[in-house]
């Protein structure tokens, strides 16, 4: 008879009832999932990134598909902490599932008050820090200096004691010195990655595709990136990785594991598969059941890749 | 749909769900047009005219994301009941140049009813304007305006009486006119324009629609679909004469449900500021008056 797996993860501080998890910015505020999905099933919802003040976005056209991806550049169109609070988390927090709030800034005084604020709410199980959009300008670019990410973690772990997850983009040279940096500041665990920039061009108008120019890169396209990112830190850094990047079916969320993730997040693919998620923690089930293997842990990082071929200090490609 | 532009949090699509549809078949309807039947019972049961629903390939991941298409009738079997969804598509890119070869018993993923759709069909002389393949949304409209067919669980209302109806309808070309014999029914009145002349008026398809305002009985309610530089021209007109008017939108769009942010469009405020709204939950359908085109 096969073995019921335990499917319990631990982010450090953050404990979840298993590793399949919605990315921020592609499940909406969970509401508009209900027909879709069985939140029961969904180890975390991770709802839209939240600023201080209401963004109105960026212009039209938001997205284009490219090939096996999705270019974005929705520039972070949200109303603001206050109606988040007021109008979504009373929803969020009756769910049958963990709800992470997924916060940026323009500053880190920006990142401390909403942590602030977000401490004093009820329903929440950790934050998610969007140092990484690349979306948006005008801001500090936390996620490509380490100082500065480390900075982040720190103050917001200040004003906070719920679990702090740090999301990083992959649009660095070395992700292993940020993920390193935001350890050292606290970080309960690190989401990776997200979107990887890009554009889109028109030839025959000349023109940029996308109204903001520039965005960010998902979907199919990026997992084999994604996984990258995910084993190199897992090789040198001692920290909880939520991988993210693409993923699709079961065999992805398998090959993140193995890689070194502890959990994935499910992003694009709610797009067009809006059920995927809440199915694929019961396929988990199933194929770690059918493995013979006690609990998810047992397969993360079990990736048996040559000594030769782990990361040193500098960055391969 | 006004219930659903007065809450606070417009636009869930309670009643959507994602299926695996099997194609019954598809027809040719005009140059580089074609019509598919997809066989769907529950969404046929519960979609309304105007409103839409995503269609994907099943399996691949090029292309990635479904694509939004409006109901253009539901299908009833013997006993009249819905057992699928037909709509119209033109040849415009990576998808529906793949559609083309999809045969009966191929499957594809669909997920709906998405979006608001026209209001019930109001009394009075109900003028349809259409470009191109902006048509397809109008002969659902017509059919229920007639009291043909009823659309929506529960059943919406149709007229008892049913009122004026007319079709506005601009193609480029006579070859690209599609579904003409669908449309043609006791009770509606078809009006075609072509650019180049090769059918009907030539000319604007806005210029029938000045001429309807010089006859009687006058337009009492305007609905739109086509390219938005037509539907703004459109909305001009409806001003003019303080006829009410709604217009649906075709905004490029990525989930169809509301969770990716991608559809917006410009809506005006109260205040004369606007903001961005999501096209695929607070619309495709808005008073035109709303749109800051
Ligand atoms: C609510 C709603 C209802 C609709 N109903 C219908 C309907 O009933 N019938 C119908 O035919 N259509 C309808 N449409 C439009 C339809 O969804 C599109 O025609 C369809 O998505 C095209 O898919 P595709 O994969 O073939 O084209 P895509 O490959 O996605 O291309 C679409 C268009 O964008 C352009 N494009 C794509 N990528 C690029 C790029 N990188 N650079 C520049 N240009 C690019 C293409 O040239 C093409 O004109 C509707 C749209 C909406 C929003
Ligand atoms: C349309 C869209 C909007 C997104 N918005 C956000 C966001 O608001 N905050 C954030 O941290 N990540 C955002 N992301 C990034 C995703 O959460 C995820 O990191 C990325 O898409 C890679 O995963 P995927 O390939 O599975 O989509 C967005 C992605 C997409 C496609
Ligand atoms: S298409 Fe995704 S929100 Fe409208």
């Amino acid at each position: 008879m096969a073995r019921v797996p335990d499917l319990n993860v631990d982010l450090n501080r953050l404990r979840l009832a298993n590793p399949i998890l919605v990315a921020s910015g592609t499940f909406g505020y969970a509401r508009e999932m209900e027909a879709f999905a069985r939140f029961e099933n969904i180890g975390a919802v991770i709802p839209k990134t939240v600023t201080p003040q209401p963004r109105i976005g960026n212009p039209p056209p938001r997205t284009v598909e490219t090939t096996s991806g999705l270019l974005n550049s929705i520039g972070l169109d949200n109303d603001g902490l206050d109606s988040f609070v007021e109008k979504h988390l009373p929803y969020l927090k009756e769910l049958p599932t963990a709800v992470i709030a997924n916060i940026a800034g323009h500053d880190v005084d920006e990142f401390e008050a909403m942590a602030s604020v977000l401490d004093s709410t009820e329903g929440l199980a950790g934050i998610e820090l969007n140092i990484s959009c690349p979306n948006v300008s005008g801001g500090v670019d936390f996620g490509t200096n380490p100082q500065l990410a480390a900075e982040v973690v720190k103050r917001v772990r200040g004003r906070t004691s719920l679990p702090v997850i740090a999301k990083l983009t992959p649009n660095v040279t070395d992700i292993v010195a940020v993920a390193m940096a935001v350890a050292d500041g606290g970080a309960d665990a690190v989401s990776l990655v997200n979107t990887y920039q890009g554009i889109a061009v028109d030839w025959r108008k000349r023109k940029p595709v996308l109204g903001n120019v520039t965005g960010g890169l998902s979907g199919p396209a990026i997992k084999p990136l994604a996984l990258c990112a995910v084993w190199k830190v897992a090789c040198q850094v001692d920290i909880p990785i939520v991988g993210v990047g693409g993923i699709s079916c079961l065999d992805d969320v398998l090959e993140f594991l193995v890689a070194g993730a502890s959990a994935v997040q499910i992003g694009t693919a709610n797009f067009y598969d809006p059920g995927l998620a809440s199915r694929l923690v019961d396929e988990l089930d199933g194929c770690l059941g059918e493995l013979g293997v006690d609990s998810v842990g047992d397969i993360v990082g079990t990736l048996e890749s040559a000594p030769a071929a782990a990361p040193a200090g500098k960055t391969t490609t | 749909m006004d219930a659903a532009a007065q809450s606070p949090l417009p636009g869930l699509v309670p009643a959507a769900s994602q299926q695996t549809a099997c194609v019954i078949e598809q027809v040719r309807m005009a140059r580089d047009t074609y019509r598919l039947r997809l066989e769907c019972p529950e969404l046929a049961r519960q979609i309304v005219p105007g409103q839409f629903f995503m269609v994907r390939e099943q399996g691949g991941s090029d292309p990635l994301l479904g694509r939004p298409f409006a109901l253009y009738d539901i299908v009833n079997n013997d006993d009249g009941d819905p057992i699928g969804v037909d709509f119209g598509y033109v040849v415009v890119g990576k998808l529906t140049s793949r559609m083309v070869d999809w045969q009966p018993g191929d499957t594809v993923d669909i997920w709906g009813p998405l979006g608001n759709g026209f209001p019930a069909p109001p009394d009075g002389h109900l003028v349809m304007v259409a470009g191109g393949i902006g048509q397809t949304p109008f002969l659902a409209v017509t059919r229920e305006a007639l009291g043909q067919r009823q659309y929506g669980d529960p059943p919406r209302d149709t007229p008892t009486r049913p009122g004026t109806l007319t079709l506005c309808y601009g193609a480029r070309s006579e070859e690209y006119l599609a579904g003409i014999d669908d449309f043609t029914t006791d009770g509606l009145q078809v009006r075609v324009s072509t650019d180049d002349g090769s059918h009907g008026h030539h000319g604007l398809v806005t210029d029938l629609l000045k001429d309807l305002f010089r006859e009687s009985p006058e337009p009492t309610a305007i609905y739109t679909c086509g390219p938005e530089p037509m539907m703004e021209a459109v909305a001009e007109i409806a001003a003019e004469h303080n006829t009410p008017c709604w217009a649906s939108l075709e905004t490029p769009m990525a989930c169809g449900f509301g969770i990716c942010f991608s559809c917006v469009t410009r809506i005006r405020l109260d205040d004369g500021q606007w903001d961005y709204r999501r096209t695929c939950v607070e619309g495709p359908v808005f008073r035109a008056e709303q749109l800051q085109w």
